[in-house]
């Protein structure tokens, strides 16, 4: 009982920080920019296939294509900035959402007609297929601790980065008041476009990182998409640690239904038979996400970044 | 008497706009007479479909200035309405579409109460979670089917049977959809310049301003909300009787919610015609490029990509869509 409640507690965890990871991006985006990019989980999915792909091409392990992954995704996102999203910051809102849309479905069907509808995964690799057991029925998969090793190593590096740097200080003057940051000569256009390369970098990270356990397809990117929303909200928009708490919160939210369902069979509770917890897995995130984003539309954790 | 006349008088536009609507008018209407393939009577029956559900969007994402991305929500509860009532008791359309409506424009009060205490993206983003939240539920709910949804058998009835808008040609239901099409333009066209739509545009000019006029802000959002939800809950009533298969994966997705507010923001949101201007072009581009290149090509996706090159394009280069390019041509060629 208590060991199945822990694995599930651990699991949801290690899964959390990776989905956090996925949320760094879009919480830094949306911070310096208030814009909402919705082709957030392409860039995921897109991270994924690099990852696959270029440990195809070369042979190597996929964990050794982190670096990779992160040099695509900062080109991609500086690319997508300064070849279109910039062109939709002078529009409103709606032709933000609009735009933003327009390349999500650009990349996605992009990659289907590139890669093809099949799902991918990777078949081997250092990390692939082992496990450590820490006792107490606690069995931690190796892809999923290095996983969360590398989300909080970019969380802390991001945090660093943000607080202790002079660029930081600059990437926080300009989300704070674009214009302001404009008359202190801080060059506001190329930090925005520096916060689209390190969001694209940190996502295509987690997409190579995921790919280890989670197989991909063009269509991957979705789920992805509205998980990261659902953490940017309750952590609050813009807020990096909220993001790296918020991401553990739904870590949790989506693993702990597991449990439940197997309190539902041990316990023979027959009227919840017809109704596994896990089909809602995800549902309970959208209706934690909506709850929040109605009681406290500045998220648990509060303030940018 | 007074709202008639409002909804017939359309004298604000200039003469030239009225000519093409009317040719566009006569050409709807002659549509079926001249020989066609059943993929273009398809594709026209999507395009009216999609407008409508575009007005509707429009009076709140348009007028109103709230980009709402959960309408899918009440496409399906329609949908799942009419699909429940008549398979279960034999409840003809024009009886469960109303009750269809009463119930989506209730669960429109639910949701929209707290969800208006949101602005700009946080809204928008609400939205995606309700329709979202609806749609896993409806996936595991059993009576409606689950995740395979219903089906409305197609030889427990006659055709053609217009009481549960039942035909085995499609011309039939072109022609209802066209009614629905007319008294949906007639009535945005008295929506906008009703007192509510008066109320809207001032609210999404200045809501501070709108509230010091004595506007119940709260109010008008919430209602207006309601009246969309009406238009798009009896499109899903009809989308149940037209594809006769529902499943909560085209009714309820979020593809389908951008769908709908993508062809309004397309077409030019907050006027009258924009919604139909972007269906009229969208749905088209989308099907026949599809089957060119998507079907005969064997290039999948390669459709989507120039579809959604398209949107990039627009929405970068005027945000007010297709209808502020035409305003934008027109002021010019007026100087």
């Amino acid at each position: 009982m208590l060991d199945i409640l822990l694995s599930s507690l651990v699991a949801g965890l290690l899964f959390g920080s990776v989905l956090a990871l996925v949320a760094l991006g879009l919480t830094i985006i949306f911070g310096v920019m208030d814009i909402v990019n919705f082709a957030h989980g392409e860039f995921l999915m897109l991270g994924m296939y690099t990852g696959l792909i270029s440990a195809e091409a070369t042979g190597l392990d996929p964990v050794l294509m982190l670096p990779v992954a992160a040099f695509v995704g900062f080109v991609l996102g500086v690319v997508c900035y300064s070849g279109f999203i910039r062109f939709l910051l002078r529009g409103p809102m709606i032709a933000q959402l609009l735009g933003t849309f327009g390349l999500m479905l650009l990349l996605r069907n992009l990659a289907l007609l590139i890669f093809g509808p099949e799902d991918r995964a990777v078949m081997s690799g250092v990390l692939v297929g082992r496990s450590f057991d820490l006792g107490m029925g606690v069995i931690i998969p190796a892809t999923k601790l290095a996983a969360a090793g590398f989300s909080v190593l970019a969380f802390v590096g991001v945090w660093l980065l943000i607080n202790r740097t002079r660029l930081g200080k600059a990437l926080k003057a300009t989300s704070l008041n674009a214009q302001g940051a404009r008359y202190m000569g801080i060059p506001t256009e190329k930090m925005n476009a520096l916060a689209w390369g390190i969001g694209g970098a940190s996502v295509m990270v987690a997409g190579a990182i995921l790919v280890n356990f989670w197989s991909v397809t063009p269509f991957t990117g979705l789920l992805f998409t509205m998980m990261a929303f659902a953490i940017v909200a309750l952590g609050g928009f813009g807020s990096v640690p909220g993001a790296f708490f918020a991401g553990l919160v739904v870590g949790l939210i989506t693993e702990l239904p597991g449990f439940w369902d197997f309190v539902t069979y041990t316990f023979e509770v027959e009227w919840m038979y017809d109704v596994p917890m896990t089909s809602f897995k995800y549902m309970w995130v959208y209706l934690a996400y909506f709850l929040i984003m109605v009681m406290r539309p500045r998220g648990l954790f509060g303030w940018k970044l | 008497m007074e709202a008639l006349k409002n909804a017939v008088n359309f004298s604000d536009f200039p003469r030239s706009d009225l000519m093409i609507v009317g040719a566009v008018a006569v050409g709807l209407f002659s549509f079926p007479l001249f020989p066609h393939s059943s993929f273009a009577m398809a594709t026209m029956i999507q395009f009216l479909m999609f407008s409508l559900y575009g007005m509707g969007w429009n009076t709140i994402g348009g007028y109103g200035g709230q980009v709402d991305l959960g309408k899918a929500q009440y496409v399906g509860i329609g949908a799942y309405t009419t699909a429940v009532l008549l398979i279960r008791w034999d409840i003809p359309f024009w009886v469960s579409m109303p009750i269809g409506v009463v119930l989506a424009v209730t669960w429109s009060f639910i949701i929209g109460y707290p969800l208006f205490r949101l602005r700009g993206h946080y809204f928008a983003i609400a939205t995606i979670a309700t329709s979202l939240v609806l749609k896993d539920l409806f996936e595991v709910w059993d009576f409606v089917g689950a995740s395979y949804g219903l089906e409305i058998s197609p030889i427990l009835y006659t055709s053609p049977d217009f009481l549960r808008l039942f035909f085995r040609e499609d011309v039939y239901y072109y022609y209802i959809l066209l009614g629905f099409f007319f008294l949906g333009i007639l009535y945005i066209n008295w929506f906008r310049k009703s007192r509510l739509g008066y109320q809207l545009r001032c609210i999404k000019d200045n809501e501070a301003v709108a509230r010091s006029l004595g506007i119940n802000v709260h109010l008008a959002k919430v209602k207006t909300y309601a009246i969309a939800t009406g238009f798009v809950s009896i499109m899903g009533s009809f989308h149940a009787c037209y594809i006769k298969n529902i499943e909560p994966e085209d009714t309820m997705s979020l593809d389908l919610s951008i769908l709908i507010a993508l062809m309004a923001m397309l077409g030019g949101a907050g006027s009258l015609w924009g919604p139909i201007i972007g269906a009229g072009i969208l749905i088209p581009l989308k099907s026949y490029l599809k089957d060119w290149l998507g079907a005969t090509a064997g290039l999948m996706g390669i459709d989507l990509v120039i579809y959604a090159s398209i949107i990039m394009l627009i929405s970068a280069t005027e945000p007010r869509g297709i209808w502020g390019l035409i305003e934008r041509v027109r002021r010019r060629g007026s100087k």
